[in-house]
């Protein structure tokens, strides 16, 4: 072995696994998803008080849900398939979280700007959500989506067909209204009742 | 003597020590094993009491040791012979020596501390899925430990195919490609000892890489468990590595057959166009051969289920037509005197013909969808390995150990073998085709007759390895002889 | 003249990053090997030039390569090919860090590293390139966020291309090597037995 040889190794190999750890939180997650959802469970984060309408017309925000813990989804109203297991999932958490356990409400918000407020009414019969337990709604302006979708770290693009990819993750904000929890990719809630 | 023939001398003494040092490992490994192998066959014999959840770790154990080592023979007896013909590192040969003892720590370990056991073949997602029974950790710890094994046999299969290409030009020719197909005259061609290390060396390497593409995805998803990847693709990758593996190690062991043979018949090894012309084919064969394990699984489409089948007839097929009518026809009329290394070799060869009979069998869709799952397949493949590749192995071993050794219990040696062998794996194979389950740690009354006839012979397969191996070691007392 | 070129690819790929980046499979199989092409290049410049404390702690190219290899695996994270997406500063990063971090290296200790150790290298890289292409190809759900399922496919599948053309074309070479395939050759192995034998230890 060469002189220099050892410490050049060492260093390559402490940068090199520092730069791997950090960019995949201590070798726990690799992709972006993976990474918010560790972040998110250390350091909730607070949701501006966004202005939204739901099914019913009636305007609200997240303020006024002190108290109670929220499941979050992001659909849009055409969505022909991914929101169907979405809006399924969250009627089937739904009919199990009985009148007692009122503190749990749900929420589906659209960041489809197409949508208006018959649309959310069809998409919230077509899953017999009623407000204010299960709230299909969408922000009052754009400003007020984008900030949403940036605090929850939501990514839509356009499928190319008129649609939208989007990932389809629930979210749960905590009693003082922050995002507090993102459960993994595909993962439901209808299985593990809060 | 002059300067070069010293140094000659002097790597030769490092190469002997270092062949020699490989089969010192072997032999105590293998009687290890072996006894795991008795401790199964009386546990299911109903003759001692093993609890049920270690008899999966001793059948882990068992399985990955038997192959680890099968490789490693084989490797030690390739690399003694074919280094007369080609320039080899005995550096790496140590080195992979030095890799499959860190492995084989981690692998024990991971078995006797970490309780894992989820069969040699670590089919994935098994490990993840212990109901309890072993930790993350163990299951890293025997995936780790076949990573580093192959590491070693992937850096020594790549030295010996350097050797073959800086003398042959490219592996092609290594493996007598010209001659096979007519284009150069078939004296020109390369040796016995490296078409088959030839063949070793592309197999092994395809093969080897492939099974590090499953370990290192088996081992993310261990610890991310939420990253999955595709069951059916991940069962395809293990076992094309793990039976091109197993293959490579009878193709390994065969040169003993090859180069020994011809020192007692005092013929030399006829390679001829079909000699050639059938390693090439058993080469591309067993590339191609795994999808029969993939029989059972419907979901693999059709034509790669008679593809497979076809290829599994055929594969080991033309290498081994060769060698057994090479070695008749060598032995034949030469008036050999038979010994323990001669006798051991030939032994060999029958055991690899006979073990691919319940193979070809095996390999028939109809019968393999009965009989895949019974203990007609460790019966089939303890043929091949036990009577064929490690009867090799053995023979190599008395070969180095020479004629001036105690050779008088010897013979001993080999009839026990011979005849326990025997008897063991044709109580398996009856047991399979009585539709005995392979894998259960606690058998039905009705069983225990063939579990009983197993247990007598392998006591009697202990018995006589134990006398071979315990000759080779004792003859290590010897200084190495430095002539060539 | 061809240093003025390499620097001038090297800001036209900076310019054209956008359409590149647009699609998983150029980024991947074209923008990130360009950028190791252009450091790879560079390390032929800049050889002459090489720090003489480095070409001799680079003990067999060992340190240099294993820095090659965690540049390159740290820029084939999902989560990092994102990042480059989401914040042009992390691409300027990536822009300078693949060149320098895993190009320069790569030119500068490939010819250090023993045969037998580039062909354990190669070995190594093939197959793995396959299998991250097949995860991309497999994955039922989305690795980047900024592009789609159907892109993420053809990204597995060009991945999975281009390691079988390099395994191909790797074999092909071991296989006929040379002398070519088809010339008479071995009548003289013995003797270059003898020379390649004399010529080791
Ligand atoms: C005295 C010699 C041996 C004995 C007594 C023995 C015994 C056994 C037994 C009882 C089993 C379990 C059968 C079952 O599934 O019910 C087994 C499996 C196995 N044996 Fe042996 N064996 C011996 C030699 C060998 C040799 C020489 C090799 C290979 C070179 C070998 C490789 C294996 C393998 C790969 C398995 C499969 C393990 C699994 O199913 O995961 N054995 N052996």
């Amino acid at each position: 072995m060469t002189r220099g040889f050892a410490p050049l190794l060492g260093l390559v190999l402490c940068v090199g696994v520092g730069a791997l750890a950090w960019a995949t939180e201590g070798f726990r997650v690799i992709t972006s998803e993976g990474a918010r959802q560790v972040s998110i469970a250390r350091h909730p984060i607070p949701i501006p008080n966004v202005r939204l309408i739901d099914q019913d017309g009636h305007t609200f925000s997240f303020g006024d849900y002190h108290g109670r813990t929220i499941f979050v989804d992001f659909i849009y109203t055409r969505c022909p398939k991914l929101c169907g297991e979405l809006g399924d999932d969250f009627r089937q958490a739904l009919s199990r979280s009985d009148a007692k356990n009122g503190h749990v409400a749900f929420l589906s918000i659209s960041f489809d700007r197409a949508d208006d407020r018959e649309a959310l009414q069809l998409y919230a019969d077509r899953y017999a959500a009623r407000a204010p337990r299960w709230r299909v709604a969408m922000p009052y302006d754009a400003r007020g989506l984008s900030m949403l979708l940036q605090t929850f770290g939501v990514t839509v693009i356009p499928d190319g067909m008129g649609g939208f990819v989007h990932d389809g993750t629930i979210y749960a904000v905590d009693e003082s209204g922050r995002v507090a929890r993102i459960l993994d990719p595909g993962a439901r809630i209808a299985a593990v009742p809060p | 003597m002059t300067s070069i023939e010293a140094i000659g001398s002097r790597s030769r003494i490092s190469a002997t020590a270092a062949v020699r040092a490989y089969l010192v490992v072997c032999g105590i490994v293998l009687l290890l094993m072996m006894l795991l192998g008795l401790t199964m066959r009386l546990a299911q014999a109903q003759w001692i009491d093993v609890e049920p959840n270690l008899f999966y770790v001793i059948m882990t154990m068992h399985g990955a040791g038997m192959v680890g080592i099968a490789g490693l023979g084989g490797a030690a007896v390739m690399w003694h012979f074919v280094r007369r013909y080609i320039p080899v590192s005995t550096g790496i040969f140590i080195a992979n020596l030095v890799f499959f003892l860190i492995g084989a720590v981690l692998i024990l370990g991971a078995g006797f501390i970490g309780g894992f056991a989820g069969a040699w073949t670590f089919l994935y997602p098994l490990p993840d899925h212990s109901g309890g029974l072993w930790s993350a950790n163990g299951a890293a710890a025997y995936m780790a430990g076949l990573l580093v094994i192959g590491v070693g046999f992937l850096l020594l299969h790549l030295d010996i195919a350097r050797g073959i290409i800086s003398v042959y030009g490219g592996l092609g020719s290594g493996l007598g490609v010209k001659q096979a197909f007519g284009f150069a005259p078939e004296k020109d061609g390369p040796p016995p000892a490296v078409a088959a290390s030839t063949m070793a060396a592309i197999s092994n390497i395809i093969g080897i890489v492939v099974g590090a593409v499953v370990l290192v995805l088996s081992l993310v998803n261990l610890y991310v468990p939420s990253f999955t990847f595709n069951t059916l693709v991940a069962k395809n990758l293990i076992y094309y590595f793990g039976h091109t593996f197993i293959n490579v190690t009878i193709y390994m062991a065969v040169i003993a057959v090859y180069e020994i043979l011809p020192v007692y018949t005092h013929r030399a090894w006829k390679t001829n166009r079909a000699f050639y012309l059938a390693w090439v084919l058993s080469t591309l064969m067993v590339l191609t051969v795994y999808p029969h394990h993939l029989l059972m699984d419907f979901a693999m489409p059709t034509w790669i289920l008679v593809a497979g089948q076809i290829i599994s007839w055929l594969s080991g097929l033309p290498v081994l037509l060769v060698t057994a009518f090479g070695t008749l026809t060598n032995v034949y009329r030469s008036g050999l005197k038979w010994d323990a290394a001669a006798g051991l070799v030939f032994i060999g060869v029958a055991g690899w013909a006979i073990g691919v009979i319940p193979a070809i069998a095996d390999g028939t869709i109809p019968v393999n969808s009965v009989m895949h799952n019974t203990q007609w397949v460790p019966g089939h493949f303890h043929t091949y390995l036990l009577l064929g590749m490690m009867a090799m192995m053995l023979g190599f071993m008395t070969y180095l150990a020479g004629p001036k050794s105690p050779s008088r219990l010897a013979p001993l040696g080999v009839w026990l073998y011979l005849i326990g062998g025997t008897i063991f794996v044709l109580a398996f194979l009856a047991a399979g085709s009585a539709s005995v389950p392979r894998r259960y740690a606690v058998h039905l009354p009705a069983w225990l007759p063939y579990d009983r006839a197993g247990s007598i012979g392998a006591s009697l397969v202990v018995a006589g390895a134990l006398i071979l191996i315990v000759r080779f070691l004792v003859s290590l007392r010897s200084p190495i002889d430095a002539t060539p | 003249m061809t240093r003025g070129l390499v620097l001038v690819v090297w800001g036209i790929l900076w310019l054209v990053r956008t359409p590149l980046e647009s699609d998983m499979a150029l980024h991947m199989t074209v923008q990130l090997p360009l950028l190791i092409g252009i450091g790879y290049m560079l390390a032929t410049f800049l050889r002459p030039h090489e720090p003489r404390w480095f070409a001799r702690a680079d003990w067999f190219g060992i340190p240099g390569l294993l820095l090659v290899v965690f540049a390159t695996s740290f820029w084939m994270l999902p989560r990092m090919l994102d990042l480059a997406l989401s914040d042009p500063w992390i691409d300027l990063i990536k822009f300078a860090s693949l060149p320098l971090l895993a190009g320069l290296p790569l030119g500068l200790s490939w010819s250090r590293m023993p045969g037998l150790g580039r062909a354990f290298l190669w070995a190594n890289f093939i197959p793995k390139l396959a299998a991250i292409g097949g995860l991309y190809l497999a994955a039922p759900t989305r690795l980047c966020a900024y592009y789609r399922l159907d892109q993420q496919t053809t990204a597995g599948a060009a991945l999975i291309a281009v390691a079988v053309a390099l395994g191909l074309s790797w074999s092909a070479v071991l296989f006929i090597g040379s002398p070519p395939f088809w010339s008479k050759g071995g009548e003289n192995a013995v003797e270059r037995m003898r020379g390649a034998a004399s010529g080791g230890p």
